[in-house]
């Protein structure tokens, strides 16, 4: 077998253009998903927490949706919307359900009964009552749920490398195993699993940023 | 594309003798997609419960297993698969098989180890003492108590794991295996459309059968209400050790 | 009361930020814009460098040039042409008019002029064709040569049913692998393995063992590297491809033509060979390596 170097600084300074390209790409589809994702699972987390019949269905679509493997939730919308970052994102935002819907249901569940009733007492609306006390008070789990999605959906970015997209992904395979090239295979790995722990860290210090008031871990782990 | 003529062909693909057929059939690559998942699981179960038991019973090393679960989310399973072709070329043990094997088995240990030890360690730790106290021995308390009532979550862990492992394999048809993954790669690269829905149709079939089947079994093997029934299970373990 | 109203305010920003995303998205960066060429190759060495050598040559004459180096196959360049997304690609005579439909053969001038007709009503144009050819080629490793002592395609006639071949996804499906393998040569082989499109997976699977015949290109330096033996097209199943660049007719213009068919006269098929080794073989950026060559012929 023909040797190859392992790792060769020259090739990451020859490609830092496409390593920022594909930076770019990666952060924007993963942006895209959790921002997309949170849209469309705060009005089911909401609706599922207010109306209890209708949790099962609304988990349970989420949850068979998490089930399926990416390649074959990509490789099933292909034929319907090609290979485009509509296809990427519809799948990402697909798997981000799950885990925002119940972190949202777990969030809105767990606010004490007594603020609710204070607030009802008080003369709140359901409206107000939803904004100015279950959302703020059920912040942590649900920002828990994104950060969680965050990371997932950063993991599952490099997937798309086969609809044409791919992020990191790209370097990785396409760029990287596709040619046995060991250095773009690293630098594609390390990169994805270093701009997770960044979203991670960044998320964490969000959360303190907007939920000072919560003290302790109420996270809710897979 | 006309939507009632592209699932026509989808069906017309799957019922077609001929792709059920030979090395690349259907057939072949399905029993081939099940056999490595059940095989990779059994190798991760083996090396995950005992780690996990040992480490969830004397409550110890929990940032370990923290962090072998965190890194096994944030790192890419198409990572892992594309770094062990070329390694495993290089050790003489070939494409396919070794690299997926083993990147299965490496991406199944995280949630097996993950939940058996949250199971473990979840349980009471009154009860834990109370059995001590009645002179259970070490062993019996690990597993009269504390495994069976942390079955639950070591078949929640199970099914994540299950799922995990079938999604990888699904990805390593991209670096060289079989399995169901083919249909899709293979449909790809000629873009054979119906034939890439049809092979994601049967991975996501298969996913979901599995996730439904273990879903069922982990409710069957839990108590019916996790208080009183096993506490009087572990109560009766518990004398059943000294008289 | 202000610290929830910093959260409220901050999350329905970034859900609006989100849809507004969402909405604007839809169609971006797929498209074309004017006057920007997207070239679009095949990922494997040859194709890559090709390509590479078309986008530099006209970035040189003042071209805004896309790259799009990593396609799978020509399933999915020829859709790309057609719809706009790409508009040149380099191509192989005689397996992409058989590809459409043609007949193919092995006079070059005879099938790039059948490749003119049956481009013509895809809005597509063949360029002049070069003298560099890379066709298939099928190759054993010498142990396996000369324990069955194969020199030749047609030696496999007896004992492919024991064999294993290897080679693209696409093999089963193109007209100068498997099934001409068959109508050709008589060679139904035991088992066909898709790896990858005459690359390294190829030659490993090739070299380890795995397969004992390995579907790669002519041109490929990973060939000589390894030692392998090429077996001989006595039959002359493989026909006329030559390299030549497909554009799309709306792209093109004198000045393209002009500067593509230069890099078409400049190669041959030494040459390409060369260039490829340099690639698969020195681990060598095409982009490189295509730049090297474009200096050396003084076409830049």
């Amino acid at each position: 077998m023909i040797e190859r170097p392992l790792f060769e600084w020259d090739w990451v300074t020859r490609n830092l253009d496409v390593i920022w390209d594909k930076l770019g790409e990666h952060v924007w589809l993963t942006f895209l998903a959790v921002a997309i994702g949170l849209a469309i699972a705060l009005p089911l987390g909401i609706l599922a927490h207010r109306r209890k019949r209708l949790y099962p269905p609304i988990a349970g679509t989420a949850g068979v949706l998490y089930t399926i493997p990416s390649l074959a939730l990509f490789a099933m919308l292909l034929p319907f919307t090609g290979l485009s970052t509509t296809t990427a994102e519809i799948g990402l935002v697909g798997y981000t359900q799950f885990i925002l819907i119940r972190n949202i249901v777990t969030g809105l569940e767990g606010v004490p009964g007594d603020a609710k009733e204070a607030a009802l007492g008080m003369g709140y609306t359901p409206w107000q009552l939803l904004w100015k006390v279950e959302l703020p008070l059920a912040m942590p789990a649900i920002i828990a749920g994104v950060r969680i999605a965050s990371v997932s959906t950063i993991g599952l970015v490099t997937v798309t490398t086969l609809i044409g997209k791919g992020g990191f992904g790209h370097i990785l395979f396409q760029l990287g195993f596709r040619r046995f090239d060991n250095t773009p295979m690293i630098v594609g790995a390390v990169l994805s699993v270093g701009l997770a722990v960044a979203a991670d860290a960044l998320i964490v210090l969000a959360q303190r940023f907007l939920t000072p008031w919560a003290r302790g871990r109420r996270t809710v782990g897979v | 594309m006309s939507e009632p003529g592209f699932f026509a062909d989808v069906w017309s693909y799957l019922t077609t003798a001929d792709n059920w057929t030979g090395s690349l059939g259907i057939r072949t690559l399905f029993v081939e997609h099940v056999w490595m998942s059940l095989l990779a699981i059994g190798i991760a179960f083996a090396i995950a419960f005992p780690v996990a038991l040992a480490i969830g019973h004397r409550r110890k090393a929990e940032f370990l297993v923290v962090s072998i679960s965190n890194a096994g989310r944030a790192i890419p399973s198409l990572a892992i698969l594309a770094f062990l072709v070329p390694f495993s070329i290089r050790l003489g043990l070939g494409i396919g098989f070794w690299p997926t094997m083993v990147a299965l088995v490496a991406l199944a240990i995280p949630p097996l180890v993950t939940n058996t030890y949250i199971g473990i360690q979840e349980v009471d730790p009154d009860i834990v003492e109370a059995a001590r106290g009645m002179g259970m021995t070490e062993r019996r308390v690990l597993w009269g108590i504390e495994v069976p009532l942390a079955v639950p979550l070591i078949v929640a862990g199970l099914r994540i794991a299950m799922l995990t492992v079938i999604a990888t394999a699904t990805l390593a048809a991209l670096v060289g295996w079989g399995g169901l993954g083919r249909l899709i790669v293979d449909g790809f690269a000629v873009q054979n459309r119906p034939k890439i829905f049809a092979g994601a149709l049967l991975v996501a079939s298969l996913a979901i059968g599995v996730d439904l089947l273990l879903g069922w079994a982990g409710r069957r093997l839990s108590p019916r209400t996790s208080g009183d029934l096993s506490e009087r299970q572990a109560k009766a373990n518990a004398a059943a050790a000294v008289g | 009361m202000r610290r929830l109203f910093r959260s409220h305010v901050l999350g329905a920003a970034l859900v609006a930020l989100a849809l507004v995303a969402a909405a604007c998205d839809g169609s971006g960066g797929d498209g074309n814009g004017n006057g920007s060429l997207t070239i679009g190759a095949v990922g494997f060495a040859e194709n890559q460098i090709l390509g590479e050598m078309y986008a530099q040559a006209l970035e040189a004459a003042g071209y805004d040039v896309e790259r799009q180096l990593n396609l799978d196959s020509r399933e999915i360049v020829q859709p790309a042409i057609e719809s706009g997304e790409v508009d040149i690609a380099p191509e192989y005579l005689a397996t992409l008019a058989v590809f459409l439909g043609g007949d193919g053969g092995t006079d070059p001038a005879e099938v790039h002029a059948q490749l003119e007709e049956l481009l013509a009503d895809r809005g597509q144009t063949v360029l002049e064709f070069s003298s560099a050819v890379d066709t298939n080629a099928f190759v054993v490793t010498e142990d396996t040569a000369s324990e069955h002592d194969l020199s030749a395609v047609s030696d496999l006639e007896g004992i492919a049913g024991e064999l294993t071949l290897g080679g693209p996804p696409e093999c089963p499906e193109r007209e100068f692998c498997i099934p001409g393998l068959e109508e050709v040569y008589g060679v139904e082989f035991a088992d066909f393995v898709p790896l990858d499109v005459g690359g390294p997976l190829t030659v490993e699977a090739l070299a380890g063992g795995e397969i004992d015949v390995g579907l790669l290109f002519s041109t490929d330096g990973a060939i000589e590297a390894n030692g392998f033996v090429v077996l001989e097209d006595d039959r002359q199943l493989q026909q006329a491809d030559n390299i030549a660049p497909v554009v799309s007719t709306e792209a093109l213009n004198d000045e393209i033509a002009g500067i593509l068919n230069g890099i078409s006269a400049a190669l041959d098929t030494p040459t390409m060979t060369a260039l490829n080794a340099q690639v698969t073989v020195d681990q060598e950026d095409p982009a490189d390596v295509a730049a090297g060559f474009l200096e050396d012929s003084g076409l830049i």
